[in-house]
């Protein structure tokens, strides 16, 4: 067991590095670059993978798009803006604040602060209630009376 | 009174979620990809399929209402919206193929053959039908990366200015061009 799964931590750390040599990347700060962006940016073809991993034509395309556009020096939101543009925001993992996602924002905060105001708004409640006069004391009493009696009567 | 009314409201809450997710869930996804909707035609400067000295670019599709399919001869779904985009070339729509290569990779240098490749598409559209008055060659896939063309089949519709008014993911039928195209299309041509 402990072989295979050596053997498979292998397989996974060469192919990693067969498919990362490929480039070549002026400065370390461009090259880091590149690898948040194939991680962020999303492959158009398949949905659920980003696109350093996936084998979808077009998502090599657009890992040889964010190469030449590193490259060129531009910034990690100009890459961004430059897939959205022709891919829509599907294509990056982060949604942005517009009128149809703003209730993904909005809506756990919401919960949240509805949930605590409901939680407040009951206790104050049930604390105003407890309205205890003389009458309340002495009934009191009498019970307590009523059942020592019985007690000792036993 | 006031109280009924609120105690509704975790109820109200729990059917817009409701609605929210059952989008989520049954939404197509592929259709929000339309980064270039409403957009020009993006500049570009390809040469035709089947002869390599003559030069397409965006200026020069102006002028007409068009529709681009992007596609390939290694595409079976292609292949079978053949037939149909062959019947509404026939009704007068006017098709420009925009030839998606898949096998083409410009690391390994150019062990392209484009003489097999026209022969190829020609056999293709002899036997399935040919829609298209003629085809961009988009080799290294730059004009459909600027379009934002993730596989093949898809199909924009663009107008007399170059205008990009439809961009639709998958092959195009009866069903599609009914409920998506007709309309649109009608309005621009008449």
């Amino acid at each position: 067991m402990k072989y295979v799964i050596v053997l498979l931590l292998m397989m996974i750390t060469a192919a990693a590095q067969a498919t990362e040599d490929k480039y070549n990347f002026a400065t370390a700060e461009r090259e880091q670059t590149f690898r948040e962006l194939t991680h962020e940016l999303r492959c158009p073809k398949c949905q659920n993978q980003n696109i350093a991993d996936s084998d979808a034509v077009v998502a090599k395309d657009l890992r040889d798009k964010v190469i030449a556009l590193v490259n060129e020096g531009q910034s990690k939101q100009e890459v961004i803006d430059y897939m959205i543009d022709r891919y829509g925001y599907f294509v990056h993992y982060q949604p942005p604040v517009t009128p149809a996602t703003i209730v993904l924002w909005v809506l756990p905060v919401a919960i949240i602060i509805l949930g605590f105001g409901f939680i407040v708004f009951r206790q104050k409640r049930a604390a105003k209630k407890q309205d205890w006069n003389a009458a309340d004391e002495q009934k009191l009493a009498e019970l307590i009376n009523q059942y020592q009696r019985q007690e000792r009567e036993q | 009174m006031n109280r009924k009314l609120l105690g509704l409201v975790p109820f109200l809450i729990f059917i817009f979620l409701c609605v929210f997710l059952y989008q989520g869930l049954f939404g197509n996804p592929r259709e929000l990809q339309t980064g270039r909707l409403g957009h020009t035609m993006p500049e570009f400067s390809l040469p035709d399929l089947m002869d390599s000295d003559k030069i397409w670019t965006a200026d020069s599709l102006k002028g007409e209402v068009y529709l681009m399919n992007v596609w390939g001869t290694w595409c079976p779904t292609c292949i079978a919206e053949l037939g149909y985009l062959t019947e509404l070339r026939e009704r007068g729509v006017k098709i420009i193929g925009l030839y998606y290569e898949q096998a083409y990779d410009p690391d390994f240098g150019d062990q392209f053959d484009i003489n097999a490749l026209r022969q190829d598409v020609n056999n293709m559209l002899s036997r399935a039908g040919n829609p298209y008055q003629f085809n961009i060659l988009d080799l290294e896939r730059t004009l459909a990366l600027d379009l934002g063309v993730s596989g093949a089949p898809e199909t924009f519709l663009v107008d007399k200015q170059g205008k990009i008014l439809l961009h639709h993911t998958g092959d195009i039928n009866e069903r599609v061009w009914r409920t998506k195209f007709a309309a649109i299309y009608q309005e621009l041509t008449q």
